[in-house]
């Protein structure tokens, strides 16, 4: 079974010549970035003379940068866990059930998800001025994991659909009720799926920026930071903690990658 | 008499407008292996799930051990299944697998161990323990999965056809041990099958269903030999059907006209009304061939068409005389079938091989 289309050698080398052209134009900022945070020098550009790791150990030493580093991270925790506990109820609540009005709900929990950020954004500023919630972390992390539930449910929903109805049933059969047959057999199912999604949650809560800026109170989330410092000019400690927030949040996702595709095999019988 | 083990007590069922079960009443005894067998879509699997508490009849009882079981969810059910797919869970070894029953019904760590070593060791799965389902072959699988319904000791065992998964091979040896286990341990098995040779080799009885109803419930060689109508015939086995008009009685035979021979059968099923248009059945290896006409009540004239070897057996297609070319096929041996040539020929057969049906 050879589904690959057949190619003559001058479309492949030409199919190549478009791939490696696209992989330079993505990476080469990249590249820049990092490459610029070694430079020994405040003006960024080229020709670079002599190079440095002094940006870097500025910003280890920027309480400023690894306080606000931390407020993402923490941000980031508590708007996954609640992403995670949310979505995942919805998505249980949805898949596999009839009911009337179902496509109506489904779209209505998808919605958040294609909201564009700046609108959403202020809704939820004039929202959360109305009930009286102070801009903060407790509003970033609401506005975060309202954000995220929908990439829970949608990831959660598709492994979902895969698990047999005949693993419930045996369960039930063997004496399990209700909720034990979820806690026993459907949740380790969702396992794999569940912490993909908390992964793409923690990133997408790290990354955000117009969410974070329009509820944040005085203190600013890492995009923030980074978007207040470039206001007095452009310094090579920010491609720094660029780059210490490119290999970490890279890290991260390959190694989710990995761990969710590992759980998948191994859950295929 | 002894209670039933099984009442089952005028049961129906609908989805949507598909009528499953039409107002089913059987009684199942302990120790019974039975066999529910039917096409697709006859009501057999949705029998099974009501028995395992799947799913609700919309009118009538199941009893269970004299106990309405009916609207009791499958977890209170002493009962226990073995699923099509066996739906072994996946992120459990074997042993977690077979002893997640005995777990749930709280039973000490010891008790468990003890019983899990019996049930392995009873259905050879020893050494497998700590073996992930998704490291075991087919037939291995199969096994834990009758392990794991065995083990929290079932009143009732239901399996789904837990054969179709498996080769042409295997299946073979795993109907004679699936026969021995339940001949060893005494339990009751309630068996759903669309394959009559799966039903016919394991089964103390078989329940024939068709469209909802059941069709003809006996033992399997009351229902290959006795078949009361075309459908259970058919169903089971190759047979020769014979369209003609009923005569009249004869003692105890039943008499009919076909092509103007006068045949001689019995009628399992009650005796049809004079002149009614009726089929009878003559199973292939109960017809024989002579060369002169032979004493016997049934016994025409004709010709061999094709002769085609199966192996242990010869099938023999011939055409009879004075009728509009209708073919009788017999199984005969190889060389009873070789020894047969272009001359004419007689195929005869007794009273008791031939079954008048109800349409």
């Amino acid at each position: 079974m050879n589904r690959r289309v057949e190619l003559n050698r001058g479309n492949r080398i030409f199919l190549a010549c478009v791939y490696w052209a696209f992989v330079l134009y993505v990476f080469v900022p990249l590249i820049l970035m990092i490459v610029m945070g070694f430079k020994d020098s405040k003006f960024i550009g080229f020709p670079i003379r002599s190079w440095t790791l002094d940006w870097y150990t500025g910003v280890f030493s920027d309480a400023e940068v690894l306080y606000t580093f931390g407020y993402s991270v923490v941000i980031a925790i508590l708007s996954t866990l609640i992403s995670v506990i949310v979505g995942t109820w919805i998505a249980v609540l949805l898949e596999g059930r009839k009911f009337w009005g179902r496509a109506v709900t489904f779209g209505l929990m998808v919605l958040p998800a294609l909201v564009p950020g700046i609108i959403s954004a202020i809704a939820f500023r004039i929202y959360a001025r109305m009930l009286g919630i102070e801009p903060g972390m407790g509003a970033i992390i609401w506005a975060h994991a309202v954000h995220n539930v929908p990439f829970v449910t949608l990831v959660v929903m598709a492994r979902l659909s895969t698990l047999p109805k005949s693993q419930i049933e045996a369960a039930r059969d063997l004496g399990a009720d209700p909720l034990m047959a979820f806690m026993r057999i459907t949740l380790p199912y969702l396992v794999p799926a569940i912490l993909g999604a908390s992964v793409f949650c923690l990133l997408l809560s790290f990354d955000d920026f117009v969410r974070s800026f329009f509820l944040g109170g005085y203190e600013p989330t890492l995009p923030v930071l980074i978007f207040a410092m470039l206001r007095s000019g452009m310094s090579p400690e920010i491609n720094a903690i660029a780059t210490v927030a490119l290999v970490l949040t890279a890290a991260i996702g390959i190694w989710a990658e990995r761990f969710t595709r590992r759980a998948n095999k191994e859950s295929q019988t | 008499m002894t209670s039933p083990l099984v009442h089952i007590d005028g049961i129906s069922k609908r989805f949507g407008d598909a009528v499953a079960l039409e107002n089913l009443s059987l009684d199942i005894a302990e120790g019974e292996f039975v066999t529910f067998l039917g096409p697709s879509g006859c009501g057999k699997s949705t029998t099974l799930r009501i028995l395992g508490g799947f799913e609700r009849p919309d009118t009538g009882r199941v009893i269970l051990d004299g106990e309405d079981v009916t609207n009791q969810p499958p977890e209170r059910r002493h009962v226990n299944m073995v699923f099509q797919d066996y739906a072994l869970f996946p992120h459990m070894t074997v042993q977690q697998n077979i002893s997640f029953a005995l777990e749930l019904k709280g039973m000490d760590k010891s008790a468990i161990k003890r019983r899990l070593d019996e049930i392995t060791s009873f259905l050879e799965l020893d050494g497998f323990g700590d073996r992930y389902p998704g490291q075991l072959s087919g037939g291995q699988r199969q096994r834990v999965a009758l392990a794991r319904a065995l083990a929290p000791d079932p009143a009732l065992l239901l399996l789904d056809e837990p054969l179709g998964a498996l080769d042409a091979k295997l299946r073979g040896q795993v109907q004679r041990e699936l026969k021995s286990i339940q001949r060893q341990t005494h339990k009751t098995f309630f068996f759903v099958t669309h394959d009559q040779e799966e039903a016919l080799t394991m089964s103390d009885r078989i329940v024939v269903m068709n469209k909802g109803r059941v069709e003809q419930d006996g033992t399997p060689e009351d229902l290959y030999f006795h078949p009361q109508s075309r459908f259970v015939a058919e169903f089971i086995g190759e047979t020769n059907l014979l369209s003609g008009k009923m005569r009249g009685v004869d003692g105890e035979a039943v008499v009919m006209d076909w092509f103007g021979q006068t045949l001689r059968g019995h009628a399992p099923s009650g005796v049809p009304t004079e002149g009614a248009s009726i089929t009878a059945s003559v199973r292939l290896e109960k017809l024989g061939f002579h060369k002169a006409r032979p004493d016997l009540p049934n016994a025409v004239q004709g010709h061999v068409v094709s002769k085609t070897f199966l192996g242990s057996r010869m099938a023999v297609d011939m055409v009879v005389d004075q009728t509009d070319g209708a073919k009788l096929r017999a199984f005969v041996d190889a060389d009873t079938g070789h020894s047969i040539g272009d001359d004419p020929i007689w195929a005869a057969w007794d009273s008791d091989s031939m079954a008048v049906l109800r349409d």
